[in-house]
């Protein structure tokens, strides 16, 4: 996996190494982004993570702190952060390691279509799992 | 002679451990500092967890510490005035109650206080921050976890201690007018006159930069011990021990440095 440690910065990754703040709702983990990055209030930032959650369609899943989420809420979670650094790569890291609940190459896929972002999203997985894809 | 020089060989490996943890939270501290002169550090997301940090550490324990503060005041001025009775020194009973209790004993309880409830909490959340990659998450977020997770940290521990060893300073000059004095009014203009004597500049810059120095010990101490620990989780515990005994070494020698400066 030397290949996605090397990765530059403008990627933004979606990664089991790379958690979620553990005593933070999904939300705040999400607004922390334009919280800190492009100093937006926190009501400014709260609502474009919110958006952010409704448009992948998990709005549901706002006050869950990490504990309390599932694998895929956690994934949604991880994702919507991911996206909301609005990189132009957004890499996925194993997603098996982080997705072991749902069949994730069709759950991906669903995901990406109602991101509707623009940029790449790029799946670094193991090469035995490539019938996954397929599929 | 090979036990004399592994005895050298560990002591010697012992004062460059110290030294090396010294100087990290030092370090650390003017990052800390730095980051503080800088404009761009207080933004509107840094000052809400500041102020969430001051109503965890201060705020939320308010009842239970005013509580503490008032039965240990009470228990100490009922002893230093049956003691003053008893030697025939009532007219230094006031003095001694407030030297002893305001100056000396308040703020050292509020920074074990302080110190145990929410060093202990922060060392083990910066351990476990560091152990689960959550600060490398942060970083690759560009969110900088001095100014999110740190900083807030600090100045909530500095505004806490001082706050509350304040708050119950003046809860024990009150309980000790009423133990000297009762309800009568009489004793008013001697006792602020006494008061007056004691608070000086000087005492009052040292008793407020005492009081700084415990809030900052009690976190900066548990942050940087945090950040010290292993990537594996069996060592969060012995972080945790590490950073409460360095805590604990550390408010007793600004206490013993505060009362030789006094004193000596």
């Amino acid at each position: 996996m030397a290949a996605v440690d090397a990765l530059p910065d403008d990627v933004a990754r979606v990664a089991l190494d790379l958690p979620l703040r553990a005593n933070l709702s999904a939300l705040d983990n999400i607004a922390l982004i334009p919280l800190y990055q492009r100093h937006y209030s926190a009501a400014e930032s709260s609502r474009l993570a919110q958006a952010m959650l409704d448009q992948l369609g998990y709005a549901g899943i706002a006050p869950l702190r990490d504990p309390d989420m599932t694998p895929a809420q956690r994934f949604v979670t991880k994702l919507a952060r991911a996206l909301i650094l609005k990189r132009p790569r957004l890499v996925i890291d194993r997603p098996g390691a982080m997705l072991y609940d749902v069949a994730y190459p069709s759950f991906i896929r669903q995901l990406a279509v109602q991101a509707e972002m623009t940029g790449t999203w790029e799946i670094f997985d193991f090469s035995w799992n490539q019938a996954l894809y397929q599929a | 002679m090979n036990f004399l020089a592994a005895s050298i060989e560990s002591l010697g490996a012992k004062v460059v451990g110290w030294f090396t943890v010294g100087y990290g939270m030092f370090a650390f501290l003017a990052k800390a500092g730095l980051l503080l002169l800088e404009p761009a550090t207080w933004n509107r997301a840094t000052f809400d967890v500041v102020v969430k940090q001051i109503y965890f550490t201060a705020v939320q324990i308010l009842h239970v510490f005013l509580g503490y503060a008032l039965v240990i005041s009470w228990l100490i001025i009922t002893i230093i005035l049956s003691t003053a009775r008893d030697f025939g020194l009532t007219e230094f009973a006031s003095e001694m109650t407030i030297r002893v209790l305001v100056l000396e004993l308040l703020p050292f309880l509020t920074a074990l206080f302080v110190a145990l409830r929410s060093g202990s909490a922060i060392n083990t959340e910066v351990a476990l921050m560091q152990v689960n990659n959550e600060l490398d998450a942060l970083a690759h977020c560009k969110v900088p976890p001095m100014q999110f997770e740190f900083l807030p940290r600090l100045i909530g521990g500095v505004v806490s201690v001082v706050t509350l060893a304040g708050l119950a300073g003046l809860l024990a000059l009150l309980m000790g007018y009423l133990a000297i004095y009762g309800m009568n009014v009489a004793g008013f203009e001697p006792y602020t006159r006494t008061i007056a004597k004691i608070f000086d500049f000087r005492i009052m810059a040292g008793l407020i930069a005492k009081c700084a120095l415990f809030g900052l010990a009690v976190t900066l101490i548990p942050v940087t011990a945090g950040l010290e620990t292993p990537k594996k989780l069996f060592m969060v515990p012995v972080s945790v021990l590490r950073g409460m005994m360095r805590v604990f070494f550390a408010i007793v020698a600004i206490e013993v440095v505060s009362l030789a400066l006094k004193y000596i």
